[in-house]
């Protein structure tokens, strides 16, 4: 641990500490570009030079890239030092267009605060500026070439760090160009992070362009809501609007980037058909009034027909909070626990990862150092985006990364894919021949080595068998830790609050004792499988309650609905799927945004002392209204930690920590489950979210439309010409849940014996997570 | 093959050029080694190296053209806009400055009407500043289709071009 002293002032750093960052850690800010904590140095910006007076190489030095070495003595505010940066300011500047009051970045610049630091403000160079066309890259970043000062930053983000091959550096000398080879979207699903990069204004937000300056923006630490990793985001609004998410440092969880689905699936909360108002069936009516008609219809039912008749119904995307406030809403009404998920399957493997796993969950950290990576039934990119660049990160460090899973899985990085069947996959995780025998010899040998399982493909059974392939390659000198993937960002804290084995939704439905149901932010159409069903045991209800911010079809059936606001516009805490309790801060008060409201026009001209569409609470507020309870955030933490200690990190967590894991939790008894048998002729059916738009609140973001798919059903190329059908063909997919007709598309690398769907918008009523299930494929019968 | 089939425009390579570079990049660990070699056959082939040439490489070499014209841009001896039939190379650098390489320039430019970028309206002669040939024991110097030629003079220079031109016609 080197002792160095920097600018009179002494501290001790690790070793490999560069002399920028033990600056940095005495609060001497060294101006830099070029240098970014996640990508390091390469020296290129010449900005961060410092002199040297003792050490083995005195003078004047770029202190990204010297190491800090004992006995150093260091000035940053010398004569020599200063003179230099000045000079590289100006030169920086040579090029850099004058247009800081048109340019979206002003206020947020990282040059306009350099130069402004260094100290140059007059301009010498009196010639012709090198200019640049500029390129179209899609609709999620916007190009400005000129004002490039060739930090290389979005070149090492975009190809270095998370793997995109079509977007990178052109050129050479003073004419080097950042972009793609041609006009066109730029294909990777972590793209925005160049726009967080850049240091200035080249790479810009282009759905958030011209909105609003920096500093009139209301920004809060945050938790993304779009899958279950939890990664940091810091979401910008202003106008009631959700103009923008930026990422958010959190190096347990995503380090410091995030995927597209997270940054520009943020237009659930504007969406023009936000229900904002309480409604009892067509009449609008006040908050008050709609929580007192809540109360009173569910006291009244319960009264005359027990405690089956009111059923509450929790979900996976809304916060802890509040599901463990409908518990306690649940005991005070008399009735039965709810239910806290609609997805019973999910739920049910959400729980194997919450109480039989708990001991032995890695973070997103331990796997981006990991040197071996199993992952079985999981596709990174669809289901859990940043977990593929973590990857790409043990890749790049000369680890490896092996695939088990049916779909033909794309990774940012190289990877070995064995395409097996659900059925075949669950084999392999217990014995799996000599393939099996040959990755589990691998893992043995690993340092470091990780499982990581999607809960939705694997199930509650592949989840066992996961569990029990990490006992068996753990040692005394090392774990071997499993990192699963759930849904939502609140499955993990929904199945901890969960009591086990109790019946799932549809079961209690379905005994037609339940005479009112609560859906709080949850839509079981869209949400669980087996729709049909959930349709008909509506019918048999006298009352239909929703409470959400989504206009989910439910909502639209609901006998009274109560308007919910989105995690951006409440505090509250999800647990991860690592099991990292992750609190996020509100951003927005709720209210119709002034670009939603009459079009975009101008807004109401009716005087109003309180603003439009300002009526949503936050679920937790709602449930406390009905439970008479007027205690703080602390207090409530207070009382879920006493009621469920595992809770205990909740205590004096805020939203700008990384995060505490909850306790682990004693292994429940292991259940073994019956696999459904294989009809003969029948295709394994696998269900995988689309990539964008499965999740619900990227379904209702209107800036990701641009990446929605369309539906199809893909078979392995074999098997397609088993039935004599090709690519392109219309086709019949027969599935439990119903027939669809979709285009047919082939892919040598499925597994034999497939067919893959995704959950979309253009597919809803299949859902994934289902279990096993088989359908046949047939050419469509043409009526002509 | 297929997608080979679909961005092979006419003239840039021939089909047995594209096959022995299929099976060469085969063998390689890393076939973007290839990328010069498959540009200048291109260039070779068709005088410059249009988009279609930067699409062949990276599907011959399984990489996205993006990755192709990040070396393609880089290197100023490949031409991805047309050029002339003799793309002339001036040496700007610190030997042949110090023995009169400016005016050499300043010389080619007069009798061809050109300025450095630009090529003559017949077609023969583009003008290029290049950094140092090598030639610095025979400076001033220039590069002509692979062939250096040092010690000008303006009489050399006259000759030069007329060669060429005679060359062209023969």
């Amino acid at each position: 641990m080197p002792t160095l002293t920097i600018d009179n002032q002494k501290i001790t750093v690790p070793e490999g500490k560069t002399v920028l960052e033990a600056a940095e850690e005495l609060g001497i800010q060294v101006p830099h570009f070029c240098y970014h904590k996640e990508l390091g140095a390469v020296g290129a910006c010449r900005m961060c030079a410092v002199t040297v007076q003792e050490g083995s190489s005195k003078g004047l030095k770029m202190s990204c890239l010297i190491p800090a070495e004992d006995g150093m003595v260091v000035t940053t505010d010398d004569e020599q030092s200063t003179t230099f940066r000045d000079r590289v300011g100006e030169w920086l500047m040579l090029n850099h267009p004058h247009d800081c009051p048109v340019c979206d970045e002003g206020g947020e610049c990282q040059l306009q605060e350099m130069t402004i630091a260094s100290g140059h403000g007059v301009r010498r160079y009196a010639g012709q500026k090198r200019t640049y066309n500029n390129q179209d890259l899609g609709p999620f970043v916007a190009q400005e070439m000129n004002r490039c000062i060739q930090c290389y930053r979005c070149v090492r983000t975009y190809q270095d760090y998370c793997g995109g091959r079509d977007f990178g550096v052109m050129g050479s000398r003073n004419r080097v160009f950042f972009g793609r080879f041609q006009d066109g979207t730029l294909e990777s699903d972590f793209s925005g992070n160049i726009v967080d990069v850049c240091p200035t204004g080249v790479l810009t937000d282009k759905t958030y362009r011209f909105k609003s300056r920096y500093w009139d923006l209301q920004e809060a630490p945050s938790v993304c809501p779009h899958c279950s990793l939890g990664c940091a985001t810091i979401p910008g609004g202003r106008f009631h609007e959700l103009q923008r998410v930026r990422s958010g440092e959190n190096q347990l969880v995503n380090g410091f980037f995030i995927c597209d689905r997270g940054r520009f699936g943020s237009g659930y909360v504007n969406h023009p058909e936000r229900p904002r108002q309480a409604r009892n069936n067509e009449q609008l009516i006040g908050m008050d009034e709609a929580l007192r008609q809540l109360d009173v219809e569910a006291r009244g039912l319960i009264e005359q027909h027990g405690p089956e008749a009111v059923l509450l119904l929790g979900s996976e995307r809304t916060s802890l909070e509040a599901n463990w406030l409908l518990q306690q809403w649940a005991k005070k009404l008399g009735c039965r626990e709810p239910v806290l998920a609609a997805h019973g399957p999910r739920h049910q493997a959400a729980q194997v990862v919450a109480f039989d796993l708990s001991d032995r969950l890695a973070s997103l950290e331990q796997v981006r150092g990991s040197d071996l990576v199993l992952v079985a039934g999981a596709d990174p990119l669809a289901e859990a985006p940043m977990l593929a660049v973590a990857l790409r990160q043990v890749v790049r460090s000369g680890g490896q990364v092996i695939v088990y899973d049916p779909r033909p899985v794309e990774l940012p990085c190289e990877f070995d894919h064995q395409a097996l069947s659900p059925l075949a996959l669950l084999d392999f995780l217990t014995a799996g021949g000599s393939d099996g025998q040959h990755v589990r010899e691998l893992l043995q040998h690993a340092e470091s080595p990780i499982l990581v399982g999607g809960a939705d493909l694997l199930g509650v059974e592949g989840l066992q068998r996961l569990k029990k392939m990490s006992l068996e390659l753990s040692n005394d000198q090392r774990p071997c830790l499993i990192y699963p993937l759930l849904s939502n960002p609140n499955s993990f804290g929904a199945a901890l609050l969960s009591l086990p084995e109790q019946d799932d939704l549809l079961t209690r439905l379905e005994t037609g004792r339940v005479k009112m149901l609560v859906c709080l932010e949850s839509d079981p159409l869209l949400e669980a499988p087996e729709s049909d069903r959930f349709s008909v045991a509506l019918t048999k209800l006298d009352k239909l309650v929703v409470l959400d911010y989504l206009p989910t079809p439910l909502s639209v059936h609901a006998n009274l609905f109560i308007p919910t606001r989105t995690p951006v516009e409440s505090d509250g805490t999800f647990i991860n799927n690592e099991g990292r309790l992750r609190s996020y801060a509100g951003v927005l008060e709720p209210g119709l945004p002034i670009s939603v409201a009459e079009d975009g026009g101008h807004p109401p001209r009716e005087f109003s002392t309180v603003s439009p569409g300002s009526d949503p609470l936050s679920a937790s507020r709602i449930l406390q209204i009905l439970l008479k309870d007027d205690s703080s955030l602390v207090e409530l933490h207070q009382q879920m930690v006493a009621d469920f200690p595992r809770l205990a990190g909740l205590t004096g967590l805020t939203p700008s920590d990384a995060g505490v894991r909850v306790a682990d939790a004693a292994a429940r008894n292991v259940v073994n489950i019956d696999l459904p048998e294989q009809p003969v002729g029948t295709l394994q059916l696998i269900v995988s979210p689309a990539r964008y738009g499965s999740d619900l609140l990227s379904r209702y973001s209107d800036k990701l439309e641009p990446r929605f798919s369309s539906a199809w059903v893909m078979m392995n190329s074999q098997d397609a010409a088993e039935r004599g059908l090709q690519e392109g063909d219309k086709v019949i997919l027969d599935t439990e849940t119903g027939s669809f007709c979709l285009p047919m598309i082939c892919h040598p690398q499925l597994a034999a014996g497939c067919a893959l769907v995704e959950n979309s918008a253009a597919l809803a009523s299949l859902v994934p997570g289902a279990g096993i299930s088989y359908c046949e494929v047939s050419r469509e019968v043409s009526h002509e | 093959m297929d997608s080979i089939e679909k961005t092979k425009p006419v003239g840039l390579l021939e089909e047995n050029q594209i096959a022995e570079f299929i099976h060469h990049a085969r063998e390689l660990e890393h076939p973007r080694e290839l990328i010069i070699d498959i540009l200048r056959a291109i260039q070779k082939n068709h005088g410059w190296v249009p988009d279609e040439g930067i699409e062949l490489t990276a599907t011959i070499l399984g990489l996205t053209p993006l990755e192709v014209e990040e070396i393609a841009t880089f290197y100023d001896k490949i031409f991805r806009r047309p050029v002339g039939r003799f793309p002339i190379h001036i040496c700007d650098s610190i030997c042949c400055w110090t023995r009169g390489g400016e005016g050499v320039a300043a010389y080619f430019q007069q009798q061809l009407g050109i300025e450095f970028g630009q090529t003559t309206e017949d077609g023969m002669f583009t003008l290029l500043p290049s950094c140092c040939l090598g030639g610095c024991g025979r400076a001033p110097g220039v590069m002509i289709d692979h062939n250096f030629y040092g010690e000008l003079t303006p009489d050399k220079v006259d000759r030069l071009l007329a060669d060429l031109r005679q060359e062209v016609q023969a």
